[in-house]
């Protein structure tokens, strides 16, 4: 009886110790350490992405980046479950829309100790301060995405607009003139859920109330701000684009958007820079880009941005975030090929590559990324974009009295903003 | 029995790998949605206590009430309808037709597929300007519907796209029903003079009214719990009309991050699904013995 204790015992001092054996290459070894990321890019971007990775896995032998795709829908319930349980993968991408949700609990590491001063140096400000919280550093930017226009070049030639228009009034105008011209739509904006909410209503709302001098909540992000002047200007033009004066269609949604801006049916189109890879692959389109134009008198963009963050870990390697570390800083030096899929690069250096400016249409909205508007700063953002965007659809696609409209949102964002 | 043998223990051995991750992954998860429910809490930082704060919340909460609205709005539509469905298509294919092999194939063919394969499917059928359906319209002179992006018939859409999807199961279940129907009871009357129609009303309905409870329960149960086809076809819209509850409560915990208020309100649904069954269940079961 004693023996055969004896030789269980045995037997698990030299299981633990094979588990031992087995660990002790991965920290030891001269091999390439082999990390792991997670990226929500599908379709173009995803493509793009991939490309990177490949190419940065071929720079160098120190370190192997494994690139596991999430779909889009699903990648922040992943990520949101993986960083609870600690389980996340060495890097991620996070939209900066959405760092605030993982911030304050502490799942992302400040990254200041990590990143030298010159390369601090060489991002733009705006994209960087808006990855800093109570001062401390918790991700890179990766690019920014500002919502621009696309116009259809060949329907402009066709209606005889020479000047690409800039103010509402010389939109409705230029829109009633291809329409009159050649029987397409003047402007594309969707205002209809369907695969997405009508995001784009929400984008140019906020960007034309800022675009006259308000902002839609207050500084602190703590209340609406849009209910006044500002925001029944804004939400009047977007109505009468489709009611007073018929230039654009109703019911449509994203995915409609871009296909009626595609197949020539419509002179001007608002979107993210995204589309831009989209749109030049499409054969016989004969397009053009540019900064969100001035609609309502001042220049400002709604824009996304995404970033690159490193998750906290259980035990946190030092090597394996030094691995992280480089990568992040080879993929933001290397944004000319990221630009490919539409995106605006964030660091300097990457503006003056040769490779950068021979890109076409990337060009012509760069400057946007100059009067980005940064996404307030409240835990219940996310409520307050997709409840606005569902009131807007409303709004526009019913007519809405604008007055009613606006004063419904306020109560209903004072709501959620009560609810956090 | 058998010397040696223990019933009660060797049951307790036997289930013990199903009652693991029964207990595992379904009484726990349950047991502590109803923890969580009685918290505030973001999922990465610490929950902090709220009593019964999420519930009173929720019972003031419009888009709760509409959310739920809804539901009720594509559990009234697909229920009737996807039991008459599948008892007509369990009849074609217990009768007498030629092509009723072809016809139980055919039929639950759609259900094989996945939740997203047909959505997608259907989504693109009904795209309000390429989409088949209204190209079909459009060539024989018909006005354009918009199926997906008008608040009065988005509803219906998904509701048709899921008959197509699950009627097949149905007729499954009701032609198991029809076929324990011994033939003798059809063949006297027939020998007495009752017409195809008679027999189905007074002989088939009948006696496969257990299987209609069975179905009419397993039924409302998965339309009260619809998401997958309304969030793929629709996302929820026009202006949220098409939201349902499970979708609700998917976006509050997972992307609002309200995971307590999340978990109140999915027990909320349990609740209601909960009378909802015992109440039919009571009703209907004490019609069939009396």
């Amino acid at each position: 009886m004693k023996k055969q204790i004896l030789l269980v015992v045995l037997a698990a001092i030299l299981a633990s110790g094979m588990l031992f054996a087995q660990a002790a290459p991965e920290t030891k070894a001269e091999g390439p350490i082999e990390i792991t990321f997670w990226s929500l890019f599908t379709g173009g971007d995803g493509e793009f992405f991939d490309a990177m990775v490949k190419e940065f896995n071929a720079s160098q032998s120190e370190i192997v980046m494994k690139n596991d795709m999430v779909k889009f829908d699903n990648y922040y319930t992943k990520l949101t479950t993986a960083l609870a349980a600690k389980t996340a993968p060495d890097v991620v991408v996070v939209h900066q829309g959405n760092l605030l949700n993982y911030v304050p609990s502490g799942s992302l590491l400040a990254l200041d100790s990590y990143v030298d001063a010159t390369t601090l140096a060489d991002f733009q400000q705006a994209p960087l301060d808006a990855c800093r919280f109570d001062g401390k550093l918790f991700s890179l930017p990766f690019d920014v995405h500002p919502i621009v226009m696309y116009y259809n070049k060949d329907l402009m030639a066709k209606a005889g607009i020479t000047k690409v228009p800039q103010s509402a009034q010389e939109f409705i105008e230029a829109s009633q003139k291809v329409k009159q011209a050649t029987g397409k739509w003047g402007t594309a904006i969707d205002n209809t859920t369907g695969v997405y909410k009508a995001y784009t209503l929400a984008r140019l709302f906020m960007s034309m109330i800022a675009q006259q001098g308000g902002s839609l909540l207050n500084a602190d992000a703590t209340a609406p701000a849009f209910n006044n002047a500002y925001g029944e200007a804004a939400l009047k033009w977007l109505q009468d684009l489709v009611h007073v004066y018929k230039v654009n269609p109703t019911e449509l949604d994203y995915d409609a958007a871009m296909n009626t801006f595609k197949l020539g049916e419509a002179a001007f189109y608002f979107n993210g820079v995204w589309a831009t890879g989209t749109l030049e692959q499409t054969a016989g389109l004969n397009f053009g880009a540019a900064p969100l134009p001035p609609i309502m008198g001042g220049e400002a963009a709604w824009a996304g941005s995404h970033t690159l963050a490193i998750p906290v870990q259980k035990n946190q390697d030092p090597k394996r975030v030094e691995a992280a570390m480089t990568f992040i800083n080879w993929m933001t030096s290397h944004g000319e090929m990221w630009a490919k899929a539409g995106h605006i690069p964030t660091r300097k250096s990457v503006a003056q590559k040769s490779e950068m400016k021979a890109l076409p249409y990337r060009a012509d909205y760069a400057a946007a990324a100059a009067f980005a508007l940064p996404t307030p700063r409240t835990a219940a953002w996310e409520e307050i974009y997709g409840t606005l965007s569902d009131k807007l659809e409303f709004a526009v696609t019913k007519n809405q009295n604008p007055k009613a409209a606006l004063a419904d949102m306020e109560q209903t964002v004072k709501n959620i903003i009560a609810s956090y | 029995m058998i010397p040696g043998n223990k019933d009660t223990r060797d049951g307790i051995i036997f289930s013990l790998p199903f009652l693991v991750v029964y207990l595992a992954f379904m009484i726990y998860p349950l047991l502590s949605g109803l923890y969580i429910s009685f918290f505030k809490w973001d999922i990465l930082s610490t929950a902090s206590f709220v009593g019964l704060d999420n519930y009173r919340t929720l019972f003031s909460d419009e888009k709760f009430y509409s959310s739920l609205w809804h539901t009720l709005q594509f559990v009234l539509m697909t229920t009737p309808t996807l039991l008459v469905a599948g008892f007509l298509m369990a009849l074609a294919i217990t009768g007498s037709s030629p092509w009723k092999g072809l016809m139980e194939n055919v039929f639950f063919f759609p259900y094989i597929f996945s939740m997203t394969v047909v959505s997608t499917l259907w989504a693109w059928l009904m795209q309000k300007d390429w989409g088949i359906f209204n190209q079909v319209l459009i060539n024989i002179g018909q006005n354009p519907v918009s199926w997906l992006t008008n608040e009065r018939l988005a509803m219906w859409s998904v509701a048709l796209t899921t008959l197509w999807w699950t009627a097949g199961f149905n007729m499954v279940l009701f032609g198991a029903g029809i076929k324990q129907i011994p033939k003798e009871i059809y063949e006297s009357a027939a020998i007495d003079g009752a017409t195809y129609i008679q027999s189905v009303r007074h002989i088939t309905i009948p006696l496969v009214s257990s299987t209609t409870v069975l179905c009419l329960i397993l039924q409302i149960i998965a339309s009260f719990n619809v998401f997958g086809q309304v969030y793929v076809m629709t996302g929820g819209g026009p202006h949220g009309t098409t939201r349902v509850l499970v979708q609700y409560i998917y976006e509050t915990g997972f992307k609002f991050f309200k995971m307590g208020y999340s978990a109140a309100m999915s027990y909320i649904l349990f609740l209601i699904i909960l009378m909802v069954s015992i109440l039919q269940y009571t009703l209907l079961g004490r019609k069939e013995n009396a």
